[in-house]
């Protein structure tokens, strides 16, 4: 079911409460979840995925999903934190997730940003 | 002719026998009308009857066939002048003819020229216009060949760089240590870091 402009208007503001200085914050979260589920809207379901959507995109800008192949170690993780977060202005954890095609190297994710250095993405610049 | 003479010269000399034989008793003019036997009256007479009739035959027979005679005449005179118009006008429309036939075969000879010039023209622009097209023909099928070859080395070169890119990932894939890697790891981590 698709959510209306007014449902998404509604989603969005409920987004904005969630935040405390730019950060998702689980009490608020509780606390928004508490009001819909108080407050009934005419279509709660549609509302719900619309936060939904919004507030794991913007857990998704705080979490660097780092791809790898061959070991990693976790002072690479932690500088790799580091650096997204200076970036993003804003706290990033870094998570590991081995990936053999790479072949070595490392592809970063951050929300819808993606930054690799590995050698299979090097032969595929290559190939094109 | 010389009868008459002869009859003439015997009343002359019958006269003379007469004259000398009457003597003093007529004048010499009276006595050769008597001899004659003119008498005036009778000629009087004859002379007003030729009078009456030549102003009869002047009247009624000389004048009309003269003023018909003239009649003619007039229109044979003026037949004759009407045929020399006629023969002159014949003459002026002869030569106005002959140039009005003259510039009409100039202006044909004119407009069978133009026709000549304007077919030969159109046969250039039609020439010109076959080459030009067939020299964009010739053009377009270069520029074609050429795409098509440049495509074809493309392609190849495609095929050829992906079959690389594949021997290489399979070669690094079973060459590559774990040691290779972390140290990869570890530049790869450096030049993120540095972004």
């Amino acid at each position: 079911m698709a959510a209306d402009k007014q449902t998404k208007l509604l989603a969005k503001q409920l987004f904005k409460l969630s935040l405390v200085n730019g950060v998702v914050s689980p009490e608020q979260v509780t606390g928004v979840l508490g009001w819909v589920e108080k407050y009934a809207h005419r279509r709660p379901v549609a509302l719900l995925k619309a936060y939904h959507h919004r507030i794991a995109l913007e857990l998704a800008k705080s979490r660097a999903e780092v791809e790898h192949a061959g070991p990693i170690s976790d002072a690479t993780l932690r500088q790799i934190e580091a650096a997204m977060t200076k970036r993003y202005a804003r706290p990033v954890t870094a998570t590991a997730r081995p990936n053999a095609k790479l072949l070595a190297g490392l592809r970063v994710r951050v929300g819808s940003d993606i930054y690799e250095s590995s050698v299979a993405g090097q032969l595929a610049t290559l190939s094109v | 002719m010389f009868s008459h003479l002869l009859i003439l010269a015997e009343v002359t000399g019958h006269a003379a026998d007469a004259a000398a034989a009457h003597g003093e008793a007529a004048s010499g003019i009276t006595k050769i009308t008597q001899d004659f036997g003119i008498s005036v009256p009778f000629i009087l007479a004859q002379v007003l009857n030729f009078s009456v009739v030549a102003i009869l035959l002047w009247k009624f027979a000389f004048k009309p066939v003269l003023a018909t005679m003239d009649e003619r005449q007039k229109r044979i005179s003026d037949g004759l002048k009407y045929a020399e118009e006629m023969q002159a006008k014949l003459a002026l429309t002869q030569s106005e003819s002959a140039a009005i036939i003259k510039a009409a075969q100039l202006d044909a000879q004119k407009a069978i020229d133009e026709a000549r010039k304007a077919a030969k023209e159109f046969g250039d622009k039609q020439q010109a216009e076959a080459i030009t097209r067939a020299a964009d023909l010739l053009t377009k099928a270069q520029q074609s060949i050429e795409l098509e070859h440049k495509k074809m080395l493309n392609e190849a070169r495609s095929e050829i760089a992906r079959l690389v890119v594949k021997t290489t990932e399979q070669v690094l894939a079973k060459k590559l240590s774990d040691a290779d890697r972390a140290s990869y790891n570890e530049a790869a981590t450096k030049e993120l870091s540095a972004l």
